[in-house]
């Protein structure tokens, strides 16, 4: 199956709860933490989505996502440890670089954010149906044509590059080189690029045909064949998200005012 | 005369999931019909044989040269192969414009593109459309463009992938006797084909492929005379063929000119 | 059940000169399985595509004429609506699929979850859409996993679930292998069966002529002929029209072999081994 989507089901309580209640996490996983400006916080957030995600049965797959980002984040607590420019007090050195403290602390200040969002957001993608999640917003009144759009975008784009990949074919066939230095690859733009973004057109046409004859402008009221995604206990976990970012804000306020 | 040598030829593309499994026959003067069901492997066969995919075992030889280490835009230069979409290579815009893009590509100096494009529209029957937008020809006059493209690049082997798709009577007999000028100047023509008929009509041999193997290599009547292993690969045979074994006949008609001279022989 | 008429159709596309169609009339009974033949570009897509209300609805420019479906004009409701009657089924399997949905299942409810059907009703329409196309094994595969034929079937089924009278189906085995081909034939028979009216764009003239109770030859947007396959493939002017009889009508006209009770020219594999085994008389 080929989709550019990350979801897997795998059956378990977070799959099954509603999408809404995953994304209000992620809101609270992000608000909080900065309404508070603990890093505590930040760093406790982290741990229940890894707990969340453990339970989920899907840690595994957030590595790719954070291999990639832990690169990034390596560099930037080098570079902060180095030189960073309130860096007072040296705390340890590698050969003649020195690292030191305040550069150390404000790059783990980065990535604590930068883990906790990523996580939070792991928990809401990594364990919901993207086709789920737009189905209820459409019940919720969203226009159904732009949620279709939405969903069918995770399958269009994987079909697309298919037919990319017939088409270069096809040109290399008639003797045109694609690889090579940068001004083979820019003479090759054209005879690729034309004939895909013809090709998108007659079939986004044809497939725009076949949708209307599905009703897909019916003036009747849609119906659905899945039964939404919530269980009984997501009502309660939204108010308790709800209630604690309103405590957070509470508690920033009178920081302030006192 | 050019003649491909296919040896051992196996292909995966992941490793255990062999979708070649062992290929070994030569392409001759005969043209040639490829035919089987889908998924059985054709695709990937001319793939290999356009250089476009590498053999993970075996090899194929071109006039007696291995085409493992040449390029694909070497290869394009003595192998050409006309897709099954015309969509899917279309970008100029205008016909005789689209039909020198290969041969220039092939390091053909200007005014021999323009002779062999021209001479290409004439076979097709499009001579009169060079200065027409492809994209306002209909779909299968578009196809019989995409084939001048392939024409005008005058390599020795021609590839068709099913030519007659989206094609009417018409359209068919002008592919028919395309492919019969083609062998007759001495070109080697290869096709992928789901229509029984039309390979019935114009091909002088046959190969079934079916999960990975060539299990029928002959002339096209001994191989459409196979009525149960076509049937196995879920292949059938010619609506002719199909006539003559239900009245019986020990000798296959290919088609209705076949049967009626047999017939009048008979007599 | 269904009826269609049409009255001195007219239609010519949005920049265009021509009449795609031009002043069509005929009527189709309830039930009745039509096959279309004619050469390429000849109108046979624009007259599925006027039936199915696409044109004028979708395409516009100039429409003439009527098109009844019983009491409701075709031209005057929208293809939102037609539908629920009329269905339609295209060339490309692959441009058919929704791309919104994750299985098969999924896939054909499309239509139903726009028209607003409630659940179970849904999902027993489905079921029976599947059952009808022998489709129920893939129904948790991902749409464009299936092989052409597969695809192409349950393109069927998303039209049958959700219950027209009519169905139109525009070349839907010429991008389909051999075995893709018969499985679709086979399904398109069985929704014969079923009393749902067919109407059949379709290159393979055997198998138009086995199957089809009359067949429309189109030439030029004009109806040159409406009648039964056996009356229309016995036209000495086929050639004209760009199209070819069936091999088994070929082979007996050459041989001279007409059906004595009907006098007509055989058109399946059938007749034509019947009539030429009586002929044969033990040569061979």
């Amino acid at each position: 199956m080929k989709s550019i989507s990350l979801y897997v089901d795998k059956g378990s309580w977070l799959n099954k709860m509603a999408p809404e209640s995953k994304i209000i996490y992620i809101i609270t996983a992000i608000t909080v933490p900065a309404l508070l400006g603990i890093r505590w916080a930040g760093m406790g957030f982290i741990v229940l989505s890894i707990i969340l995600l453990l339970s989920g049965k899907v840690l595994k797959k957030t590595l790719p996502l954070l291999g990639v980002s832990g690169f990034v984040l390596v560099t930037v607590l080098i570079i902060q440890g180095l030189f960073w420019a309130g860096n007072i007090t040296p705390l340890f050195r590698i050969g003649p670089a020195v690292f030191y403290k305040e550069g150390l602390n404000f790059a783990l200040g980065i990535l604590v954010n930068v883990i906790n969002i990523l996580l939070s957001f792991c928990v809401l993608i990594l364990t919901t149906k993207p086709s789920d999640m737009i189905e209820n917003f459409v019940r919720k009144g969203f226009s159904p044509r732009f949620g279709y759009v939405f969903i069918s975008v995770f399958q269009i784009i994987p079909q697309m590059t298919e037919t990319m990949n017939t088409i270069t074919d096809a040109q290399r066939s008639r003797g045109m080189e694609t690889e090579g230095k940068l001004w083979v690859r820019i003479k090759a733009f054209i005879p690729l690029i034309s004939p895909v973004i013809m090709s998108s057109l007659i079939n986004t046409k044809e497939r725009a045909l076949a949708l209307e004859v599905r009703g897909f402008n019916s003036k009747n009221k849609k119906t659905f064949l899945n039964e939404q995604v919530k269980t009984s206990a997501d009502i309660y976990i939204q108010i308790a998200l709800l209630l604690g970012i309103a405590a957070a804000l509470i508690w920033r306020i009178t920081v302030w005012l006192g | 005369m050019s003649t491909i040598e296919v040896k051992n030829l196996h292909f995966s593309y992941v490793e255990g999931d062999e979708i070649l499994k062992g290929l070994n026959f030569v392409i001759d003067s005969r043209s040639t019909a490829i035919i089987g069901q889908n998924g059985a492997g054709k695709t990937t066969f001319v793939k290999l044989l356009k250089g476009l995919l590498k053999p993970t075992e075996g090899e194929i030889l071109l006039n007696g040269k291995g085409i493992k280490d040449m390029t694909v835009a070497a290869i394009a230069k003595h192998v050409g192969m006309v897709f099954q979409n015309p969509n899917d290579q279309i970008f100029k815009n205008q016909v005789l414009d689209e039909v020198m893009f290969g041969p220039l590509q092939i390091g053909m100096d200007k005014e021999t593109a323009k002779i062999k494009a021209l001479e290409a529209l004439e076979i097709v029957g499009l001579a009169e459309e060079k200065h027409t937008n492809p994209y306002d020809l209909g779909l299968s006059r578009r196809k019989l463009a995409a084939i001048a493209s392939i024409l005008a690049m005058d390599t020795e082997v021609i590839i068709f992938d099913e030519p007659t798709i989206a094609q009417d009577y018409a359209g068919k007999e002008r592919i028919k006797d395309i492919i019969r000028k083609l062998r007759n100047d001495g070109k080697t023509v290869i096709t992928i084909i789901h229509d029984m008929n039309f390979v019935a009509d114009v091909f002088e041999r046959a190969i079934v492929f079916a999960q990975g193997h060539a299990i029928l290599d002959d002339s096209t009547k001994m191989v459409f005379l196979q009525k149960e292993i076509l049937e196995k690969s879920y292949l059938e045979q010619p609506d002719v063929m199909k006539l003559c074994y239900e009245l019986g006949f020990k000798e296959g008609f290919l088609n209705v000119e076949e049967f009626i001279q047999g017939k009048m022989n008979k007599r | 059940m269904a009826r269609i008429v049409i009255e001195h159709l007219k239609y010519k596309y949005p920049g265009t000169n021509k009449l795609a169609l031009d002043d069509i009339s005929f009527t189709i009974e309830p039930g009745e399985f039509i096959g279309i033949i004619g050469r390429n570009e000849s109108g046979k897509s624009s007259l599925c595509q006027a039936i199915a209300g696409l044109i004028p609805n979708f395409y516009k420019g100039a429409y003439g004429g009527k098109i009844f479906i019983d009491d409701m004009e075709v031209k005057k409701v929208g293809v939102e609506e037609l539908c629920e009657t009329v269905g339609i089924v295209f060339q490309n399997p692959f441009n058919q699929v929704t791309g919104s949905k994750l299985t098969v299942y999924e896939e054909i409810s499309f239509g139903l979850e726009n028209m607003g059907i409630p659940r179970e009703e849904m999902i027993k329409h489905i079921d029976d859409a599947m059952e009808l196309l022998d489709i129920s094994k893939y129904r948790d595969r991902y749409p464009f996993d299936l092989s052409g034929g597969q695809m192409q079937r349950m393109a069927i089924a998303s039209i049958i679930a959700m219950k027209p009278e009519v169905i139109l189906l525009d070349e839907p085995t010429s991008q389909l292998d051999p075995q893709g081909r018969e499985e679709v034939f086979q399904a398109v028979q069985k929704l014969s069966k079923q009393g749902i009216t067919i109407i059949m764009v379709e290159h393979n003239m055997e198998k138009i002529a086995a199957y089809s109770d009359r067949i429309v030859l189109l030439e030029d947007g004009k109806l040159i002929d409406i009648d039964t396959p056996q009356k229309i493939f016995s036209r000495d002017d086929l050639d004209e029209y760009g199209v070819e009889a069936p091999v088994y009508t070929q082979i007996c006209r050459e041989l001279g072999l007409k059906d004595r009770s009907s006098g007509y020219y055989p058109i399946t594999l059938e007749e034509a081994k019947r009539i030429l085994s009586g002929d044969r008389k033990g040569e061979m």
